[in-house]
């Protein structure tokens, strides 16, 4: 049996395919990528090593990017709030009722497994100018605000916007994931409280958040990355639009690299999103995660 | 005393309830509403939006199905999605077997090479890979698209998997072995056909997944009857063009295939996420 368990052609017939795979689409290009940022390379001609200038000019003199960055992080830290409240709210409620857990868990679901892209072409729609919310509030005699058009304000509307849509659709992720923590929590630790007095709202804050703490960090390194990576939704509602106004990195990354074609600079910016990612993910397994508790 | 508690109880009761119906409205709605405007023309939308349409267009449907090479795009939806799938799933399967029952140094240290992969953004590999593509073909070619997706399927698939591998009894094999089975028939008639949910399960998740990716299929493909739904969708959308009732008619079409997967095994979808989320 050890023998055979050892059989090192075999392992190597077994963990070749995915190895290569990985190393050849994800690996290496990622040693590229990072190369690139180091050079001037446009679409034509053959990257030439600049050292850290893309980055210099990244960071100094694009606006774009601050603007890019700025709505990055407001969308990071935004989505990971609230979908740590709501998610965690929707989760709690689901679990104490009795009638159509299904029905409700289902429905709020629903939105993570349809297309961005689609979604966000149905938002467009829904706020723009003339039509769709602005008909509901014009035949109330409101005058609607121009939803995804107005830039003034640090956070501009269009942003805020969008992070709410964002959150409509993959709440859901957060809630299914406290829901199957929740109720895994043994029934009689409730019991246990009831019995020594404790109320429904003390037994959640005592017994319920310490125990779900290490789903709370993976739901939020979830949240983390997937803000960061943002990129169907805004493509499709604004197209990053007015005037640069609601661009994220993803967005700008795309710009330059396929749009102008400035293969190196958007290298840059790709690796700085890689970096964004691994910190955030470094930062809140550091700092929420905590040994797990025997249950 | 008691009789009060329990009206109390009932409060909050119709309080949650009211609150979890609003949310699902905000949550329905607008799908509805887009499905009811799919059928309208163009003129009803700015008179009546909400209303019932005068006459059920279903000329709509066919057109985006049609002009808007809606259903070209399916059909290339549906062999990417599903070659990626089938490849993933015994790439995956295979060398989730190898970490977590073969033994050897470094399947730890491979592990971890795997799970990196879950966060890294495809945003960062998406310039070197396309130059890389357009080198060797691969540029507007449905296999450039396969390619990837089953590398970013692998994480998911090896991590769920190998934790249905790992908890199988060693008996099992133990058995085979002295029946005289071989490592390979070990892996094709034991692992596998045991682990047929966690195959289902981990199937379900990159096939949504990559049904619904955008940004790599926008990249790498540029003919027409090359492109895939979420691609085809924008093709209905530009600053000068106002045809909404075809744009929404064309985005149901794209998403009820997942809408459909989605009723039929949501639990299973369920499973999947948190199977995926609970990493050590």
């Amino acid at each position: 049996m050890d023998k055979l368990l050892r059989n090192k052609k075999a392992i190597i017939f077994f963990i070749a395919p995915a190895f290569l795979l990985f190393t050849f689409v994800l690996f290496i290009p990622i040693c590229q990528s990072v190369w690139y940022s180091l050079c001037n390379y446009d679409a034509l001609t053959k990257p030439e090593f600049i050292g850290f200038e893309n980055y210099r000019q990244l960071f100094l003199n694009d606006k774009t990017m601050r603007i890019a960055l700025k709505n990055s992080l407001f969308f990071m830290v935004f989505s990971c709030v609230s979908q740590l409240l709501m998610g965690l709210l929707l989760a709690a409620l689901l679990t104490n009722i009795n009638k159509g857990r299904n029905f409700f868990k289902n429905v709020y679901y629903l939105p993570c497994v349809l297309s961005s892209a689609a979604l966000g072409l149905l938002w467009m729609f829904i706020f723009s100018p003339k039509l769709g919310i602005n008909q509901i509030l014009a035949s109330w005699g409101i005058q609607g605000p121009l939803w995804l058009m107005d830039v003034r304000g640090f956070i501009n509307l269009p942003m805020k916007v969008i992070a709410f849509v964002a959150l409509w659709q993959y709440v859901g992720q957060s809630m299914m994931l406290y829901m199957a923590q929740i109720s895994g929590i043994d029934k009689s630790l409730y019991e246990a409280s009831y019995i020594d007095g404790a109320t429904k709202t003390q037994s959640f804050v005592h017994i319920t958040l310490p125990l779900i703490r290490p789903m709370v960090a993976t739901a939020m390194s979830l949240n983390c990355i997937g803000s960061l990576k943002f990129f169907d939704l805004i493509f499709n509602m604004t197209e990053a639009g007015p005037n640069h106004q609601t661009e994220v990195l993803a967005t700008h990354l795309y710009t330059q690299g396929f749009k102008y074609f400035k293969y190196g600079y958007a290298s840059a910016i790709g690796v700085v999103l890689l970096i964004l990612c691994l910190v955030m993910t470094f930062i809140i397994n550091k700092f929420v995660k905590v040994e797990s508790y025997e249950m | 005393m008691k009789k009060i508690s329990r009206k109390k109880v009932n409060v909050w009761q119709i309080v949650i309830y009211l609150f979890l119906i609003i949310l699902a409205f905000i949550y329905l709605a607008p799908l509805l509403w887009m499905l009811l405007v799919s059928v309208k023309d163009n003129a009803e939308i700015f008179t009546s939006p909400f209303a019932l349409p005068h006459r059920i267009q279903w000329e709509n449907y066919s057109f985006a199905w049609t002009a808007g090479y809606l259903g070209k795009a399916t059909l290339n939806s549906a062999i990417v999605c599903v070659t990626a799938l089938v490849l993933s799933l015994v790439i995956g399967s295979m060398a989730a077997f190898a970490i977590a029952r073969m033994r050897w140094k470094f399947s730890r240290l491979m592990m971890t090479y795997f799970l990196i992969g879950m966060m890294v953004p495809i945003h960062c590999v998406l310039i070197p890979l396309f130059k890389t593509f357009s080198g060797i073909g691969l540029y507007n070619n449905l296999s450039g698209l396969i390619l990837p997706y089953v590398t970013f399927s692998l994480p998911i698939t090896i991590y769920i998997m190998e934790g249905f591998f790992e908890n199988m009894p060693q008996e099992i094999f133990e058995a085979a072995c002295i029946d005289g089975c071989n490592i390979y028939k070990c892996f094709s008639t034991i692992a596998v056909p045991l682990s047929k949910t966690g195959l289902f399960v981990t199937g379900l998740m990159s096939f949504v997944a990559n049904w619904n990716e955008l940004l790599l299929a926008m990249v790498f493909i540029s003919d027409d009857l090359k492109k895939t739904l979420p691609v085809s969708l924008s093709k209905f959308v530009g600053p000068y063009n106002t045809n909404y009732v075809q744009m929404f008619a064309a985005i149901i079409i794209a998403i009820i295939p997942t809408i459909v997967v989605y009723c039929c095994f949501s639990n299973q979808i369920v499973d999947g996420l948190t199977a995926g989320a609970v990493k050590g």
